[in-house]
């Protein structure tokens, strides 16, 4: 579904260029929930930034679904990630002035969904993410937690193809963390969503069933989980999250 | 570590000051620049009025300082009123910086005295650079009263002492009465206070949202009443249909956040369709803590239609009139049949060289067929006669000849109908003969120049009958009169000697009222200069204040968002909303915004400029001053004023919100 070819991003000027993404390849299956992680300054953020068209790669390609969206004119970027991307950010990003009703239905309504079945999609989806008796509030009156399912609702509402999170759990508690990990893992595992999950947090990479490791904009290593518990996947996250803190040398 | 051990002293402090004065100039340019204008504009219209050349333009022109200083209280007061809003709006968008100073252990003083200095800083810079512009400004309004009066313009750039000494003196009195409201506020409030000062909004009025639901119904109500009542016309329905409207702005833009939402909750397709979430949404966030100020900003722009549209009015009333009685270099009517007094003549004689004159009378028809025929028309018309005014074809020739119009001819058997332009269409189409004793006289043509025909003193009230001379013999006078084309133009003390006379017969006879009416070409010129002058330059003053006040709270408003937005379209971005359509959800929400308060205004301005033209006397609105003209021009400058706040808030929104 998503191949990323060999991609680089530098940033600054002529004299002081940050490498922050160096010839990154990895491919994603539909239906797939992967985490990436490192350390802060990694890349990770890049990287998600970079698949989800808001920043532009300096090479490389990347495809979804065929098409390779580094070459995409700025419209048609962003009906590409209107139609096919979801967004959940650390921060929720959910629109203060907008009922939670409206901003799940904000990403229907840019996509120009018949209005009169917004209300009825958005329901929908509420319910599987059992947010319906907080539509009608705004987002100051509800937790955090319950903005970050919001979020979900609304970064998968208009079908989009691919969920893109970037630390997600990153400003909730652990209950709440944990709530909507498995949240996410429904999502994957019922509705077949794929997820791409930007964390450096071992917990909660542990619920995904590959897990992508950066160091220094390279790709430092991959764990699958196969058929392991999340419990044992999780320690071998913090094995290779242990040597990530040592030279890339020990591992390769 | 300690402030004082630290070495704040008052150097530090004034360049602290200076530094945050600059960045405030920066941030609220827009407010900057209104300030700029508004020193200036005091400065210019002051200078009209302490100017002794102006004033010795016209006898009438010495009433002109008064009126400006009148207006000038007016004014400082709403310029008062903006700056102790701005900087309020300032000190709460700061309050965490301020009370940061005082975290770190400045004193409260120290931090009001901060705040008085770099606001006194920047009401300094715009009042040095508002006078600089107001002495361009000033010799542009001189241009104006000079062509007024038809003198020639030569530039003379000074700065005028006195209009100097009144415009600090009325800058002082805007900045103190504001910065002291501010020093007492920062002085009585905790360091906490000030931290989550920037929280406070406006209080929210009406509490529950069912009573706001009901509070909008009702006003909306109110709204379409009170715009009715207004167009019925009637003075006490025009009264009432204005206190409907503002207690329908207040009742609207107190409840609108609440109606809104109910509206678009009903009917979701609607919510959903386009941009209209978005943009509702944005709106209603932001009104619902205006509610209060958007109603006033009504009421301002109100006012600033009303001073344009009345200002307008003034204007082509005395130039209507003007037009109208300066047709002869000299007229003396009186009403009654009494005779033109000798003494007049006498005086003309001694002092007036006149090339060509006339003695002449009005006489009454045999009845008043042609004033029912005006009145069955429909047309503006009120009676002074019993009859129709009838005058003999040789006086008229004669006039036309003193009023320097070409000659014209009447056919035997035939009459001919002069009358104001305003009844000339009506009229053509006026086929009936008219009778004077044996004599029946079919129509013959109808001529509209000006004609000194306002009164019941000049050539017939609206329109005189002129008929063959041997047709009036024996008829009844209406009244007697005097025309004259002189040498030179009647000059201001040759119409005073006149003027002498006139209340010396009116002293003298007193059964019947003694009333004569004088008109020179010179004199109704001047005027009409005058009068414009004294009235239309006080009426645009204000309009100006009040119409810069508004728009400027609103833009200071819409542009402290400008983060809010910024992050708003971020994300928008993200969720793959493309450029052009942020751009266009941007000058929508922009131009609903501005529109909200702008478009109430008109359902009172336009029904009170129309009903004010035509209360004037039938004739005289008309061309550039007819009212739907007037109407029109104070629309016109009304949008012109507004639009370039627009704008400027668009593209500095734009910039920031939507960069490239």
């Amino acid at each position: 579904m998503l191949q990323v070819k060999n991609i680089e991003k530098y940033y600054g000027s002529k004299n002081n260029v940050t490498k922050a993404l160096d010839g990154v390849s990895f491919q994603v299956e539909r239906g797939e929930f992967i985490a990436i992680m490192g350390a802060s300054g990694s890349g990770k953020t890049t990287l998600l930034n970079c698949i989800s068209t808001i920043d532009t790669v300096s090479a490389g390609q990347i495809f979804l679904d065929g098409v390779d969206i580094s070459e995409l004119p700025a419209k048609a970027l962003a009906r590409f990630r209107r139609e096919r991307l979801g967004f959940v950010f650390q921060d929720f990003n959910l629109l203060d002035t907008l009922t939670i009703e409206e901003n799940i239905g904000l990403a229907l309504s840019l996509n120009h969904t018949d209005p009169a079945k917004v209300g009825v999609q958005v329901r929908g989806v509420a319910k599987k993410l059992d947010i319906l008796d907080i539509l009608p509030k705004f987002p100051y009156q509800v937790s955090g937690g319950q903005k970050q399912r919001a979020a979900c609702a609304r970064a998968m509402v208009a079908g989009q193809s691919l969920l893109l999170a970037d630390e997600p759990t990153g400003a909730l508690d652990s209950k709440a963390s944990k709530n909507l990990l498995e949240i996410m893992t429904k999502l994957n595992r019922d509705l077949g969503a794929t997820i791409l999950m930007v964390t450096h947090d071992a917990y909660s990479a542990s619920y995904a069933k590959r897990v992508l490791f950066l160091k220094d904009g390279r790709l430092f290593n991959e764990l699958l989980r196969g058929e392991r518990g999340r419990p044992v996947f999780y320690h071998e996250i913090l094995d290779v999250l242990a040597l990530l803190g040592g030279d890339v040398s020990d591992v390769i | 570590m300690c402030w004082h051990c630290w070495g704040v002293t008052s150097v530090t402090l004034s360049k602290l000051s200076l530094r945050n004065a600059q960045r405030q100039a920066k941030d609220y340019l827009v407010y900057f620049v209104t300030i700029v204008l508004a020193a200036a504009l005091l400065y210019a219209f002051n200078g009209l009025a302490v100017s002794q050349e102006l004033r010795a333009l016209s006898r009438a022109m010495t009433q002109l300082p008064t009126a400006i200083v009148f207006t000038s209280i007016v004014v400082v007061c709403i310029f008062g009123w903006l700056v102790a809003y701005a900087t309020r709006f300032m000190l709460t968008r700061r309050s965490r910086e301020l009370g940061t100073y005082l975290l770190i252990g400045l004193e409260h003083k120290q931090v009001a005295r901060l705040f008085f200095l770099e606001n006194l800083a920047v009401g300094g810079c715009a009042l040095v650079l508002g006078i600089l512009l107001g002495s361009l400004l000033y010799q542009g309004l001189r241009a104006i009263v000079l062509a007024l009066f038809g003198l020639p313009y030569q530039l003379s750039l000074s700065l005028a002492p006195k209009a100097l000494g009144l415009t600090v003196l009325y800058f002082a009195c805007i900045y103190l009465y504001a910065l002291g409201r501010s020093r007492r506020r920062i002085r009585k409030m905790k360091i906490h206070d000030l931290i989550y000062f920037d929280r406070q909004n406006e209080g929210v009025v009406v509490q529950t949202k069912g009573k706001r639901r009901g509070l909008f119904a009702f006003s909306i109500v109110l709204g379409i009443v009170g715009t009715c009542l207004i167009m019925a016309g009637s003075l006490p329905l025009g009264i009432l249909g204005a206190g409907c409207i503002i207690v329908f702005l207040f009742g609207f833009f107190l409840s609108f956040t609440s109606g809104v939402p109910a509206f678009f909750d009903k009917r979701p397709e609607r919510k959903y369709r386009g941009q209209t979430l978005l943009i509702f949404r944005t709106l209603t966030a932001k009104l619902a803590t205006m509610g209060v100020i958007m109603a006033i900003l009504a009421l301002i722009f109100t006012g600033t239609l009303i001073s344009e549209g009345t200002g307008m009015v003034f204007r082509g009333l005395f130039e209507g009139r003007a037009a109208e009685n300066a047709c002869f270099d000299l007229y003396i009517g009186t009403t009654d049949d009494v005779p033109l007094s000798q003494n007049y003549l006498d005086y003309i004689q001694e002092n007036i060289p006149v090339e060509q004159d006339l003695l002449y009378s009005i006489y009454q028809g045999e009845n008043d067929q042609l004033m029912d025929y005006v009145e069955d028309g429909g047309e503006d018309y009120y009676r002074y006669f019993d009859q129709d005014p009838v005058m003999r074809f040789r006086d008229y020739a004669a006039l036309r000849a003193i009023a320097g119009y070409p000659p014209v001819e009447l056919k035997p058997g035939e009459y001919l109908i002069h009358c104001r332009a305003y009844l000339g269409k009506h009229l053509s189409s006026y086929t009936q003969p008219i009778t004077l004793g044996d004599t029946t006289l079919s129509p013959g043509g109808v001529y509209t120049e000006h004609f000194l025909q306002n009164y019941d003193t000049g050539n017939g009230q609206r329109y005189v009958l002129v008929v063959p001379d041997e047709a009036v013999v024996g008829r009844p006078v209406f009244h007697n009169a005097y025309a004259a084309k002189t040498v030179q133009p009647v000059t201001e003390p040759q119409f005073s000697g006149l003027y002498q006379i006139y209340e010396t017969l009116e002293e003298q006879i007193k059964d019947p009222r003694y009333y004569d009416e004088i008109h020179t070409k010179a004199q109704e010129a001047a005027d009409a200069a005058a009068l414009t002058a004294m009235t239309v330059f006080p009426f645009y003053f204000l309009a100006l204040a009040l119409s810069m006040t508004a728009a400027t709270i609103l833009t200071i408003q819409q542009l402290s968002e400008s983060e809010h937005y910024r992050r708003q379209f971020d994300l928008l971005r993200k969720l793959g909303m493309d450029r052009g359509e942020m751009s266009k959800a941007l000058g929508t929400q922009l131009g609903i915004y501005y529109a909200l308060p702008a478009v109430p205004p008109l359902f009172i301005g336009i029904p009170f400029i129309l009903n004010l033209a035509n209360a004037t006397e039938p004739g005289v609105m008309v061309g550039l001053s007819s009212p739907p003209a007037i109407v029109a021009i104070a629309l016109v400058l009304f949008f012109l004023i507004y639009s370039i706040y627009i704008l400027l808030a668009y593209t500095s929104l734009k910039r920031n919100v939507l960069p490239d």
